[in-house]
């Protein structure tokens, strides 16, 4: 007896054919998706408690006014604004991973490039929300756009809480794209094994992606001009947050050195924050055969060379303030050091720049708990380092009548910590609604390196160019 | 008109066949890849992808919408500084960067939907999730009487599988 014939032509020949057994790698990286263990909902339902009680904080906060806060005066810019630099400095990771390694054809980004990524979309979202909360009425914060008004008035695009207005939105926008393009591929591969809401859901993020030549040519085109774009995009956004500082002429903030110091510490925190989530998520999910030693070890190098950075610009500032001989600068750097904030610059110091030089040595680049805790350090370090810059410099400005000293309230830390949560809430989703490593390029690689065993991927590229 | 689907396992052997198809013209090529290659690009069509007019406009659109924005709006709203010209270029060349990203940016994206045909509502009927595991798809519309010669193309090149799929 014949079967009878397929229904629906060759197509439901091949879904009727004896299992394919999938790709491993679709397989081991979209297991990372599947299921979620006691452990993942508590983390989850520890981290959705925090950012409501967070969200609880701010509105007794938006209730009593600004006034809960620790400001004393002539210290107005506190940890909502630390906080706000903070997390816009993690997300420069993600595009330095994202856009700059990809133009320098740096393969191993492959690895991390997607978690990075999100990192720093969840990052900005995150700043984002400071700028809503240090304004106290929030209600009032639209005032920053551009908007036509009765009062036919305009923003003053001269300030630089404008610019950072444009460079903070931009970023967010971009980066948000830049993730999404990228993943599209890897939807299409999970929406052809997802079944039910997955599917549906899948099936809408995709768009219909088949892989077609046309799709992966446009999408290779897209992928390198959106890195193009948001490579000095990645560098402009903390040399603008910058700005706010060193356009004003308080001591210890009126510095040439802020754009490329910022930047570099920004990129220092990113890959740090990158090494606080990724060790665990490599070692919960078992993804050790595509997150490796080896890339552990590059970024620790490029913790190192960013530390370095780093820690020449603390010498430069200090070595400015005593060469200058301006008086408002020299006392306030030396009260950076050695008046009430000195805990916070020590931690600054050591953590950021002297802690991270142990990684000179190989086997601590690739010593996974050594690097768990230096990450956490760096990421403390870096907290204080825009705590130093912001206060210090606020509290004692040119005239003594007018010196403050802040110290944060339960209100800002409990915000604070809240941000945290919120961070920790979005990573934990993501892991669980996308693929955490970009499949289809983590692929690319070994099907190219099953074609040439020697080894020569730029070989093959050569090839192509002779021809 | 049949079309023809090889299944490959490497992109290289894929890329060849499709180069000895076009030679006998039969241009009417498609694939399904699970990744992106070079040389099955440079085997399908070797011109290069339109985004980059995308980015170009959305680039200069971005820029001239800065500079426009933050000129016109300083002169609708004047702020008298010591006698100093309203517009202040240099402060306004960052929004103009800035603006510039921002709308290369989504114009790239959009290059990305309008030249790459997405989104498409519905999968073509040949495709199949193998296609996004690792094995490579090439798909040849042609006359029915071409249908034997290019199974013999298609199988001398290493295609695994080759089938038709009715239209």
């Amino acid at each position: 007896m014949t079967p009878p014939p397929p229904p629906n032509g060759v197509a439901s020949m091949i879904r009727q054919s004896p299992s394919l057994p999938d790709s491993p790698i679709n397989r081991d990286i979209l297991s990372v998706m599947k299921g979620a263990s006691a452990g993942y909902w508590l983390l989850l339902l520890t981290a959705v408690g925090f950012v409501h009680l967070a969200g609880g904080i701010w509105i007794y906060q938006v209730y009593k006014g600004l006034g809960i806060a620790g400001y004393a005066h002539p210290v107005f810019w506190g940890a909502y604004i630390v906080t706000f630099v903070f997390w816009v400095g993690i997300a420069h990771a993600g595009t330095l991973i994202s856009a700059i390694l990809y133009l320098f054809r740096a393969k191993w980004r492959n690895a991390i490039n997607r978690s990075a990524e999100a990192m720093t979309v969840f990052a900005v979202l995150t700043a984002a929300q400071f700028l809503g909360i240090h304004v106290g009425r929030i209600w009032k914060s639209y005032f920053i756009l551009p908007y036509p008004n009765q009062r036919g008035l305009w923003v003053n695009f001269k300030s630089p809480l404008l610019w950072d207005t444009f460079a903070i939105s931009t970023y967010a926008t971009i980066s948000a794209v830049f993730l999404y393009i990228g993943m599209i591929p890897d939807l299409a591969i999970a929406r052809d094994r997802a079944t039910g809401l997955r599917r549906v859901l899948y099936s809408a993020l995709s768009l219909g992606w088949q892989g077609t030549s046309r799709e992966w040519k446009s999408h290779n085109r897209t992928v390198l001009h959106l890195s193009g774009l948001a490579t000095p995009l990645v560098l402009s956004v903390h040399s603008v947050v910058s700005w706010d500082f060193a356009m004003s002429i308080v001591p210890g903030w009126h510095a040439t050195i802020f754009g490329p110091y910022f930047v570099a510490g920004a990129i220092f925190s990113g890959f740090a924050m990158v090494l606080t989530m990724m060790i665990p998520v490599r070692r919960i999910f078992g993804l050790e055969a595509y997150i490796t030693d080896y890339h552990f070890e590059n970024m620790s190098r490029f913790l190192l060379l960013t530390s370095i950075i780093v820690g020449y610009a603390y010498c430069a500032e200090y070595f400015i303030a005593w060469y200058s001989m301006a008086e408002p600068e020299q006392s306030s750097f030396w009260y950076r050091a050695f008046g009430p904030y000195w805990i916070s610059t020590w931690c600054m110091i050591i953590f950021n720049a002297v802690l991270p030089q142990l990684l000179w040595f190989k086997r601590l680049r690739t010593n996974l708990p050594f690097l768990f805790g230096l990450s956490v350090f760096i990421n403390i370090g870096m907290w204080f380092e825009r705590y130093v810059i912001i206060i210090t410099g606020l509290s004692r400005e040119y005239n003594p009548a007018v010196w403050g000293t802040y110290t944060p309230s339960w209100p800002e830390l409990g915000i604070v910590a809240g941000s945290f949560a919120f961070f920790c809430m979005l990573f934990l989703i993501f892991l669980k609604l996308f693929p955490v490593i970009a499949i289809a390029e983590v692929k690319e690689i070994a099907i190219h390196e099953k074609e040439h065993p020697d080894g020569s991927w730029e070989h093959a590229h050569v090839y192509e160019e002779v021809h | 008109m049949p079309t023809v689907l090889g299944v490959f396992r490497q992109p290289l052997h894929l890329a060849r066949a499709a180069e000895v198809l076009r030679g006998r013209g039969y241009t009417d090529l498609e694939i399904f890849s699970p990744v992106p290659s070079h040389e099955i690009d440079h085997a399908i069509d070797e011109k290069p992808s339109r985004v980059r007019i995308f980015t170009l406009i959305g680039g200069l659109t971005g820029v001239v919408t800065g500079y426009a924005m933050t000129i016109w709006m300083a002169y609708d709203w004047p702020i008298m500084l010591g006698g100093k010209p309203f517009a202040s270029i240099p402060p306004y060349t960052i929004i103009a960067f800035e603006l510039t990203i921002l709308f290369g940016g989504l114009m790239t994206a959009l290059g990305l939907f309008a030249v790459g045909r997405l989104p498409k509502i519905r999968l073509h009927p040949a495709y199949h999730r193998r296609f996004s595991a690792e094995d490579f798809a090439l798909l040849v519309e042609c006359r029915e009487r071409d249908v034997s010669e290019i199974d013999g193309l298609l199988r001398d090149h290493r295609a695994l599988e080759v089938s038709v799929v009715p239209s």
